[in-house]
């Protein structure tokens, strides 16, 4: 039975490419990336690997995946692992990276917010929603909604650092292209 | 790619590797060895962009019997909107090619 342990993310919205280099640190001393946990990743301890990860998000139908992942191996890039749309790839030091221009790099960033974008949007309206009941409501009701309330400011609040994050990000990259649009 | 007046150097890149029918991997190859690997698309680059131009017709798909090298070729539409960038561009090279002759004159 291989020995495993469990690496915690540092969260990919605020920094994967931190996430990135310890996977490959861990790698150089025999802890290999195998797959996805919740907020982290498993590692299975064997033969050290020289490599280099990188993450890309999209979600694949079913007949695309065949396609998509041929093109990564083309460029040198093995697969890893994947969890719904992230996937992970490793790849030789020196290997190109996986994207090339910063327009697609600025998509994969949207890709990333996209669903933070409909969590976050979600939960403001509830917040809304009760702040409004506990505002005009009394009694019983207002106490209640007041509770609720809370609990979905205490979830918003994450989960706006968490946008907030990739749209810095995002803001970087766009800076990046007006800077020196090298490629 | 919002608008597509303005093609990228990539897209641009990719599109011209589309004239004739390719996969991804051959449209990879091409535009390295034809720049000398100056220009390597990345796989997420790659596989980005041919999603937007199918997305907006600029490409077709043309054979997909291998799952895993599907061929793709511009559509009348790509080619239109390819000839209108490589105006631009030859206006942009030749702005500079006649500054510098006259400059050495």
């Amino acid at each position: 039975m291989a020995q495993t342990k469990y690496l915690m993310s540092n969260g990919l919205a605020f920094s994967e490419q931190k996430d990135m280099e310890t996977l490959r640190k861990k790698a150089l001393k025999g802890w290999n990336l195998k797959g996805f946990r919740f907020m982290g990743y498993k590692l299975e301890y064997g033969e050290p690997e020289d490599v280099i990860y990188s993450i890309d998000y999209r979600l694949l139908a079913p007949d695309e995946e065949a396609e998509y992942f041929e093109m990564f191996s083309s460029a040198g890039w093995t697969h890893v692992c994947s969890e719904y749309d992230r996937h992970i790839f490793k790849a030789e030091p020196g290997t190109a990276p996986i994207y090339s221009d910063i327009e697609s790099k600025i998509d994969k960033i949207d890709r990333l917010a996209n669903p933070i974008k409909m969590v976050v949007l979600f939960l403001v309206g509830m917040m809304l929603a009760f702040w409004l009941l506990f505002t005009f409501a009394s009694g019983i009701v207002q106490s209640v909604s007041r509770g609720i309330f809370l609990f979905f400011l205490v979830l918003t609040i994450p989960a706006l650092m968490t946008l907030f994050a990739t749209y810095y990000h995002r803001w970087k990259k766009l800076k990046e292209r007006n800077n020196h649009s090298v490629i | 790619m919002k608008s597509l007046e303005q093609l990228t150097d990539s897209v641009f890149y990719i599109m011209a590797a589309l004239t004739e029918p390719r996969h991804g991997y051959a449209v990879m190859n091409l535009v390295e060895e034809t720049t000398n690997g100056q220009v390597v698309i990345g796989p997420a680059s790659l596989y980005t962009i041919i999603k937007k131009l199918l997305n907006e017709q600029l490409i077709s798909l043309h054979d997909d019997t291998d799952s895993r090298r599907k061929v793709y070729v511009l559509t009348k539409k790509g080619c239109d909107i390819l000839r209108e960038d490589i105006k631009r561009r030859k206006i942009m090279v030749e702005l500079a090619e006649k500054g510098l002759e006259r400059r050495w004159e």
